[in-house]
């Protein structure tokens, strides 16, 4: 990846981590889209996984802080997610909008699952009911809102011509 | 190539592996240090972020609020709309139940249902009739003023004329009985139907603007004393003979809600001090237009006599005659030629010397206690004398 196109990535990420912080509490949906997650794994599959990782354990960091009793929770989940994303970016690095969709909500779903099982707060048919039923909405309403945002940003995200 | 693989490979997986004992020493950590890391990351490098989310959320409230808020918003102004015919209609009645008080009996409180217009107001209904002591000709009063005539009177309601219609009279006067004339509608004119005017008033009587008429209890309908106007101005008229004026209405048609009907039998008694109040404030008014008047007149007069001899007093020092003297000197040269001087004998006449130094003395005698009052600076200007 070239200077031009790391700067691309860079303002693509900044943007969606921008969205999360207002688009998402804005419209205040009770699956809302992650915008944290979709950053991380764009990130992700245009770097090593070692960063992916750093940068998910960082995100994660930055998504606890406004959650206190959940520090470290988030860094866990988007940790392993930046990873996994990034080690199988071979798989998911295509040019197909559905293969696409299908890795941010498979990101978003893992995400939850780390998330909600290492935040132990909610436990039992809660965590079930949140685990198979507001976790995929929210990654369904993710992929969807990935998929969306990768089609109107793709001159920002493709790679340069060489 | 399979080695540096393999080592990347083991870069990556102890990157993940420091990066997960850390976020799980983050998730160790007790309470009491979770939120002091927190809320550190918050106000340094977080902060544009917390901001942001804070107007967001803030933003997403206030759409949520908006309809109520709205809504809220459209009930206190129609409260304060209500609120401000309530506000009217509370001084109406309080001014009714003030008149009502002062009537003390003979009256008929009513209800003006207006059928028509605004500007088509030239009569109305009333909810009372005959069964409640109405008869025709029955005056229809509000606390402010005269407002019409029953003409037309029905068991349960009567039809009244107001005083906007064009067969409406009404004779009326001062308060102090200088003046008199017929009272009708002004119905020429832009302000047609709307304001009042009172014709054949005799030419010697003069009625200054703001001027209270009343009615005067000629004709035997009205009785005397019922406000029916202020004096605006004179109007030009054909009739030569009498003096025409535009009154100022004391009762706006369109405004009367609640009257009341006097029965007959009150009217015989007069309506001696109901509206005395008005009158006497407009009296009054009068009088301290009057005593401002002559005040200043007085002190401008008072005034114009200090300068005078003051003016007087200089010329006096400066060795020239009076200003008056002056004048009638002047006056007396340009009418008369110049007398010549005739050199007499000196003749010693001790009374007419006397007659000289008592009678012109007597005259010049006020003026010198007043110059007494200005020598300091006459003197500086006296001839001969240096500065």
């Amino acid at each position: 990846m070239n200077v031009g196109g790391a700067i691309r990535a860079l303002i693509s990420f900044l943007i969606f981590v921008v969205l999360h912080y207002t688009l998402r509490p804005l419209l205040g949906w009770r699956a809302p889209m992650d915008f944290l997650v979709l950053a991380l794994l764009l990130a992700a599959v245009r770097v090593r996984p070692a960063t992916a990782a750093v940068i998910g354990f960082v995100l994660g960091l930055v998504s606890d802080s406004l959650a206190p009793d959940a520090l470290g929770a988030g860094a866990i989940a988007m940790t392993v997610v930046g990873f996994g994303a990034s080690y199988l970016k071979a798989v998911f690095f295509a040019d197909n909008l559905v293969l696409n969709a299908f890795f941010f909500f498979l990101g978003k779903w893992v995400f939850d699952i780390l998330y909600f099982v290492g935040e132990q707060r909610v436990h039992g048919v809660e965590l079930l009911q949140q685990l198979l039923l507001w976790s995929p909405l929210s990654a369904a309403v993710t992929a969807a809102v990935g998929v969306l945002l990768l089609f109107i940003m793709r001159p920002l995200l493709e790679p340069t011509p060489a | 190539m399979h080695r540096t693989l393999r080592s990347n490979t083991r870069f990556d997986l102890i990157i993940l592996s420091s990066c997960i004992v850390l976020a799980l020493a983050a998730r160790a950590l007790p309470n009491t240090m979770r939120e002091p890391v927190a809320t550190g990351m918050r106000r340094t490098f977080l902060a544009p972020l917390v901001m942001l989310q804070e107007r967001a959320e803030r933003g997403r409230q206030s759409l949520l609020q908006a309809d109520a808020k709205q809504s809220r918003i459209d009930s206190l102004s129609l409260n304060s709309m209500k609120a401000g015919s309530l506000e009217g209609e509370n001084d109406r009645l309080r001014k009714l139940i003030g008149l009502g008080s002062r009537l003390r009996w003979g009256f008929i409180p009513t209800e003006a249902l207006h059928g028509r217009g605004v500007r088509d107001e030239t009569t109305v209904i009333l909810s009372a009739g005959s069964r409640a002591g109405v008869s025709r000709l029955s005056p229809v009063i509000a606390p402010e003023g005269l407002v019409g005539v029953v003409d037309q009177v029905d068991p349960t309601m009567s039809h009244a004329m107001l005083w906007t219609h064009p067969d409406f009279r009404v004779s009326a006067m001062s308060p102090d009985g200088t003046a008199f004339g017929i009272a009708q509608a002004h119905l020429s004119g832009p302000t047609g139907g709307y304001l009042i005017e009172l014709r054949g008033v005799p030419f010697r009587a003069t009625l200054k603007p703001g001027a209270l008429i009343v009615s005067s209890g000629w004709g035997g309908v009205w009785p005397r004393g019922i406000p029916i106007g202020t004096v605006l101005q004179e109007i030009k008229t054909s009739e030569g003979w009498a003096r025409t004026y535009l009154l100022r209405p004391a009762v706006n048609p369109s405004d009367v809600y609640s009257v009341m009907i006097l029965r007959r039998d009150r009217l015989a008694k007069g309506l001696d001090g109901v509206w005395q109040n008005v009158a006497q404030v407009d009296q009054a008014t009068q009088r301290i237009i009057v005593s401002g008047d002559s005040a200043a007149k007085a002190a401008a007069l008072a005034e114009a006599a200090a300068r005078r001899a003051v003016i007087d007093s200089m010329a006096r020092a400066n060795g020239a005659p009076p200003l008056g003297a002056i004048d009638s000197a002047g006056a007396a040269r340009a009418v008369t030629p110049r007398p010549v001087p005739v050199r007499r004998p000196p003749v010693v006449d001790t009374t007419a010397r006397q007659r000289r130094d008592t009678t012109p003395r007597d005259t010049i005698r006020r003026d010198t206690i007043r110059r007494d009052s200005v020598r300091t600076d006459t003197i500086p200007y006296r001839p001969g004398v240096t500065r």
